[in-house]
């Protein structure tokens, strides 16, 4: 009874919070290009990413990125494969090499693919990691923060000594300590980068808590359990988004940082940040393994920071108020 | 004012006191142990390594070592294990070498963020905010490492003149201006390298700063008066938008320390972040932690000087 | 608006100054043109620093290369890789033998026989001939003098735990009455000798001497230790390798110091004082003593017999006047340090070290550079170049670029930029194999491992010419067996394990294994399936780990892969023995002794035969290469030892590299002949493809010149 109660009334509630952002998102986002931009490269990638673990992965995936064929190394991109020197599996599936071979003569392009997963899998994993930490450390010192004071305090001093660690530095140090596994720097990153989410979400929550709708929420009788998830949290999503966004960007770097000292993800899988960090010694001789990642990085990671920026333009609602 | 600066002191040094401890446990309890003897090498016994662990008090408790370790750093008697050189002595050597790559990155980064951000907010919306946009996300979004190679390639092969270290090499005894430059030289690429992502989000913090003291009545009064459009940016406007950075110094402060490894790598400057990296490699403990408690240490007094900075320009906080 | 102005004029002024610095910066061909000292110096670049300048404490490559530069050995390797004196002129190896006269057993023809009997029977013996045994002969005629050590009694006091924790360890006293002994003086070294001998003198002369009876162990506790305190103190043979070497007469040290038989004996010992740490000890465990016979002489008397002994005098000698415990004491004052714990490894030495090599170090920046000029009283006389410049660059890619800008004058070429540095007009390279070998190991403790007939078909499988040809680039070259194959060990006869997917699938079959319906190959319902490691950072084996796997997965072998952390993959997985099969390099020395990789005793955990290559056949080769003095017969052991490994593929024997270097084309040989002119050489790699052997007479040109036609 009393539940039915809150659920009716809390959309009323939504609608009046001056940082809803349902209202006019769509329009807004429109007009600004640069994030639909990012966003629908943003979309796309997230396709590639998905076609190209259908099309890598398997016992006999369409195209392999594990097939070595030394006697086509180093071609350069749109070659055509020697065919008398290759058995039928071992032909590209394209007829072409789109992005040419490495130092193996594996298919790129086919390496390309399957990095798109396993980067997108790497930067979505480590900041799922860091938002849900971040977003159950802040509400907790957020929500208990003003009746419990030592729950704040003790999240606020933890996030305290976590920020004391320059972050790379904990990271490589983490990282080259531990045995080289994709879940392991997955997890790593993710476990020192929630500080920030923590310190918005707490403070979003606490200005959240004296809210009208929050207020008559609790005088109905709703458990705090469901006040922070069913209220609180959907209106502190915002900054966290966009957080968010940016944050799988820097995971994606990060991890192409680590490859190029060694520590990324170790084979079989491929990143791109692998891929480019092992092209690097041939830049003279094939630079196409350099910079096919190296501009495959750098457009999608700036679509998710241009598609953040706009994200946080649209979402701040001083700013918007003028827009209009 | 004096209670707050007792306070702050009191709770940073728990919070450094639990940094040590943290760090200590990670480094010690993750798996591997010092390389100080290579075991593939067929020249170590194992009786050799055992010595060694002795010598480096690896086989105490942790809690003692624990205790050894910091009795050590903080009477400054920390030896590195891999050369026996004095830990202090090596991070100073190496923090005035990073010193002037992080002046001069702070100049380039503090001396375009402004012109930059300042003219996006004032246009905001239009062509030359959206490609600074554009730009200053280009610029973080590129792997560090690809660029600086771009870079380097581009001015080797093109200029033929030396870019990696401190200085060219076999330059000799030329006359100061001309080794002067030559060094300045050589700062250009990593301090340009290492300001790019500074400079991005500088900028658009400026950015964003300017866009809501623009916003505020004050300076809407002053363009209702008839204000010239310039003045109430640059004087009005800026001047408060400005405020906050006042306290972003303080948070420079860390930087000292810091220092990207992949630059210092690619461009052979030994400095900060190498020296840690090489640590880390070598399993070298004291380094490692050493580095690690300076570094917090300048975190720690970072933001106390930023907390105070912000007190002393914002009258209305008062504590 | 002067705040608008600032805002714009600041950075403009900024940028515009950092510009302007490169119109100072010297390009390639200003370097030398507009800096004369320039050509003076060389200067080479390493990826990593060094760590300790003492050549008895250092373990690292960079380390050694600076160590190789100030301190000069006894000995070195010449152009063939003969031993060639360096700070000894001269050396001779001979050899004491001592026995127990054994009065329990009847030597032939003469019966239960005292010192004195033993003695006359067998300066009698030296006299026949014994045409049925020549070996016997020659050990006979070998021996120059026999004399008798008199019986006499002594105490020993030996350390014992009593239990596994015991901090204290109990001191036990051992008394012996030793009985006489015959010494015998050898012109050469001869591991046979009792062995011959004990024809004449009885097959259980030697082996039947009863060591127990002659010792008296205090307690009762530690009786069940007594024979093996017996062995120890009491051994029935003892051979006594004899070095002594005749030392150059007015060497100095760079400080001026001249160098004397003292200098030798102080390295020694401070190798083996435990308070150094020194990793150099197993090197010099065998050596007994070292004597100072006059100032120019030195002999060192080893307790076994051990052939590599000799190379390890390459060891640089360090000044006793310089470290030695009063000038450390000292220091360790200065310091405020506790002199009984301060040791050799904390001294300031190490970081201003002080030889007798060919250039004096100046200076070192952690992590920049190291400089060394040259020593102008060199007792070779002075190098050409006037200083030598070790430069830290840790990115190859950077290393490569600063040689192109011509801050660095020599440059390692990577296999795949061979072709196109080779044949550029503005460099010289210079190429050869490497002393180094990258095999698959497989752990034969574990299945389907144990048959070699596995092991060899898993060789077959893998086509090594197209990894050479397509992973190195063509620079590398194809290896049988365990020895440097520049050096006559190395047996050039044995043919490498060829590519034939096809036998290898019949030898499985042999073994049991067969393919099933899905392509796998089985045996007894179990397919052939295990896991390849290797460690990361290295990618040569990441691609032959790549390779591999996909050769193997072509003949039905289910191959997972995994690479690991250097130290992770050492410590947890070969230290522990916890592998199927890896992909590792072993770099090797000249000596040609594969004890601690290669003998069954040495397969424990932390040891290095961890594949676990068992046969009693190699190890009794090689413990006797270790002990054999005469190359040519030392060879002929290699040999033999090389057909077992090859045989019995303990290792899938990989490839050797192949190394590029390119220099600055005008950098020359210079020297000055019999007319006293100067003579300029293109410089030319010896035989065995070392072409810096004669670096002392390098120098750089400010022009390439053009070498007269040598006849």
């Amino acid at each position: 009874m009393m539940r039915d109660a809150a659920d009716t009334v809390t959309p009323g509630f939504q609608v009046d919070d001056p940082v809803a952002p349902q209202q006019g998102f769509g329009q807004l986002l429109k007009q600004n290009r640069l994030a639909m931009i990012g966003l629908a490269v943003f979309v796309v990638f997230f396709c590639i990413a998905l076609l190209g673990l259908g099309l890598t992965s398997g016992r006999n995936p369409t195209f392999d990125p594990a097939v070595v064929r030394l006697q086509e190394k180093l071609r350069p991109p749109l070659s055509k494969p020697n065919l008398e020197t290759l058995s039928t599996e071992e032909v590209p599936r394209l007829g072409v090499y789109l992005f040419g071979t490495d130092d193996l003569g594996r298919d790129v392009f086919a390496r390309m693919l399957q990095g798109a997963w396993v980067s997108l899998t790497v930067g979505f994993v480590a900041v799922g990691i860091s938002v849900f930490i971040g977003i159950f450390m802040g509400g907790i010192a957020g929500y208990f923060g003003q009746s419990h004071t030592s729950i704040d305090t003790l999240i606020m001093r933890f996030v305290d000594i976590m920020l004391c660690f320059p972050s790379f530095f904990l990271i490589l140090t983490v990282v080259a300590l531990l045995p080289a596994s994709m879940y392991n720097i997955m997890i790593v990153i993710g476990l020192t980068s929630w500080m920030g989410t923590t310190r918005f979400v707490r403070a979003e929550f606490l200005s959240l808590r004296e809210q009208d709708f929050v207020t008559a929420a609790r005088a109905l009788g709703v458990s705090n359990f469901r006040i922070i998830f069913r209220h609180m949290i959907p209106n502190a999503m915002a900054p966290v988004l966009v957080s968010a966004t940016i944050g799988i960007a820097t995971a994606i770097l990060t991890e192409a940082g680590l490859s190029f000292l060694g520590f990324g993800v170790p084979p079989p899988h491929a990143t791109w940040g692998g891929i480019l960090s092992d092209g690097k010694r041939f830049i003279f001789d094939a630079p196409w393994l350099t910079f096919a990642p190296g501009f495959a990085i750098l457009i999608v990671v700036l679509s998710f920071n241009l598609f953040g920026e706009g994200l946080r333009d649209i979402l701040n609602p001083k700013l918007r108020e003028r827009q209009g | 004012m004096l209670s707050f600066i007792g306070r702050s002191i009191v709770q940073k040094t728990i919070t450094l006191f639990f940094v040590s401890v943290v760090s200590f446990l990670i480094i010690h309890l993750a798996p591997g142990a010092p390389s100080q003897v290579d075991p593939l090498n067929p020249k170590f016994t194992p009786e050799m390594v055992e010595r060694f662990r002795k010598e480096f008090h690896l086989d105490e408790p942790l809690h003692i070592q624990y205790t050894y370790f910091y009795r050590d750093l903080l009477t400054g008697k920390t030896v590195s294990w891999k050369d026996n050189q004095s830990v202090l002595g090596k991070i100073w050597e190496r923090f005035l070498n990073s010193l002037p790559l992080f002046i001069v990155g702070t100049i380039i980064t503090w001396t375009l963020s402004f012109p930059i951000g300042i003219r996006s907010a004032i246009f905001r919306g239009g062509l030359y905010d959206r490609s600074a946009t554009f730009f200053s996300y280009l610029l973080i979004s590129i792997p560090g490492f690809f660029f600086a190679y771009i870079l380097i390639i581009f001015v080797v092969t093109q200029f033929h003149v030396p870019v990696i270290g401190l200085k060219t090499f076999g330059i000799g005894d030329a006359a100061w201006p001309r080794l002067f430059m030559d060094r300045v030289w050589h700062l250009l690429l990593p301090s340009i390298l290492g300001a790019t992502g500074g400079i991005a989000i500088l900028s658009r913090y400026v950015r964003s700063q300017m866009l809501e003291v623009e916003g505020q009545d004050y300076v809407r009064t002053a363009r209702a008066k008839g204000v010239p459009e310039e003045q109430v940016h640059y004087k009005h406007a800026l001047r408060n938008a400005l405020l906050p950075f006042v306290t972003m110094f303080g948070l420079i402060l860390p930087g000292l320390i810091g220092g990207s490894v992949i630059i210092e790598s690619i461009f052979s400057w030994p400095g900060m972040g190498r020296m840690a990296f090489e640590a880390i490699l070598a399993r070298d403990y004291p380094v490692i932690l050493t580095v690690n408690f300076i570094s917090a240490v300048l975190v720690l007094a970072g933001t106390f000087v930023s907390d105070l900075l912000y007190l002393v320009v914002d009258p209305r906080i008062r504590l | 608006m002067t705040i608008r102005r600032v805002l714009i004029f600041a950075p403009t002024l900024v940028i515009l100054f950092l510009l302007q610095s490169y119109l100072w910066v010297p390009t390639y061909e200003d370097q030398t043109r507009g800096n004369p000292n320039r050509l003076n110096e060389y200067i080479t670049a390493s990826i990593g620093d060094a760590s300790i300048l003492n050549p008895i404490l250092s373990a690292d490559s960079a380390s050694s290369d600076i160590n190789s530069m100030v301190f000069e050995g006894l000995i070195d390797r010449d152009e063939e890789l003969r031993f060639r004196g360096r700070l000894a002129t001269s050396w001779e190896i001979y050899e004491e033998a001592f026995f127990y006269v054994n009065e329990d057993s009847n030597i032939p023809g003469l019966g239960i026989a005292g010192a004195e009997e033993v003695i006359v029977f067998l300066q009698k013996a030296k006299t026949q001939d014994y045409p049925t045994n020549p070996e016997l002969q020659a050990s006979l005629s070998n021996i120059q003098e026999i004399s008798i050590v008199p019986a006499r009694e002594f105490s020993v006091t030996r350390h014992e735990q009593k239990k596994e924790d015991d901090t204290v360890p109990a001191e036990v006293k051992i008394r012996v009455s030793a009985p006489a002994r015959i010494k015998l003086g050898l012109g050469r070294v001869d591991q046979d000798l009792f062995q011959n001998l004990s024809h004449i003198l009885g097959n259980e002369y030697f082996s039947s001497f009863n060591g127990q009876s002659f010792i008296t162990v205090d307690y009762e506790q530690w009786q069940s230790k007594r024979t093996a305190y017996a062995e120890g103190i009491l051994p029935a043979i003892e051979h006594n390798p004899i070095v002594v070497f005749n030392l150059r007469s007015n060497v100095k040290f760079h400080d001026g110091h001249t160098f004397d038989s003292n200098d030798v004996k102080f390295t020694y010992e401070a190798i083996m004082n435990p308070k150094n740490l020194s990793p150099r000890v197993p090197d010099y465990e065998p050596v007994k003593r070292v004597e100072v016979v006059d100032p120019l002489s030195v002999r060192i008397i080893y307790k076994r017999l051990y052939s590599p002994a000799l190379g390890t005098w390459g060891m640089g000698i360090l000044p006793e006047h310089l470290l030695n415990d009063d000038v450390l004491r000292k220091e360790a004052a200065r310091l405020g340090k506790d002199p009984d714990k301060f040791s050799m490894r904390q001294s300031s030495f190490n970081r201003n070290p002080v030889g007798c090599g060919p250039f004096v170090f100046q200076e070192w920046k952690s992590d920049q550079y190291i400089i060394l000029d040259s020593f102008d009283d060199y007792w070779e006389g002075p190098p050409n170049y006037k200083r030598y410049i070790y430069r830290i660059v840790p990115d190859l890619l950077t290393q490569e670029m600063e040689f192109y800008a011509g801050t660095v004058d020599s440059y390692n070429v990577q296999p795949h930029q061979v072709d196109r540095l080779k044949d550029d007009p503005k460099y010289q390279s210079f190429s050869g194999p490497s002393f180094g070998y990258t095999y698959i190991g497989y752990n034969m403790r574990r299945e389907p491992f144990r048959d070699p007939r596995v092991r060899r078909a898993l060789g077959m499988a893998i086509d090594v010419e197209k990894i050479i040809k397509y992973v190195l680039y063509g620079q590398g070259e194809r290896i049988t067996g365990p020895f440097v194959k520049e050096t006559d060990y190395y047996d050039q006869a044995i043919q490498p394990v060829s590519y034939d997917p096809q036998k290898a699938l019949q030898l499985l079959g042999e073994a049991g294994w067969k393919r099933n319906k899905e392509g796998w190959l089985e045996k007894d319902g179990r397919r052939l399936q295990f896991t390849l490691i290797t460690n990361n950072g290295n990618d040569l084996r990441k691609a032959v780990l790549a390779i591999a796997q996909d050769a193997w997965k072509q003949i039905g072998v289910d191959v997972r892969t995994d690479l690991l952390e250097w130290s992770v993959f050492i410590q947890e997985r070969v230290d522990k023995a916890d592998f199927d099969a890896l992909i590792l390099g072993w770099s090797m020395g000249i000596e040609p002794d594969l004890y601690q990789i290669w003998h069954s005793s040495q397969t424990n955990p932390h040891q290095l035969n961890f594949v676990a290559f068992n046969s009693s056949e190699a190890d009794d080769l090689i413990i006797k290469i270790r002990q054999e003095y005469d190359h040519e017969r030392q060879v002929a052991y290699c040999h033999r030892l090389h057909e077992i490994i090859a045989r019995e593929q303990p290792y899938t024997f990989l490839y050797v590299t192949k190394w590029t270097a390119v220099l600055d084309e005008r950098i020359v040989i210079k020297e000055v002949n019999a007319d006293g002119d100067v003579v300029y050489k293109k410089i030319t790699p010896t035989k065995t493809g070392n072409y810096s052997f004669y670096f002392n007479k390098w120098i750089k040109l400010p022009e390439v010149p053009s070498f007269a036609l040598e006849g």
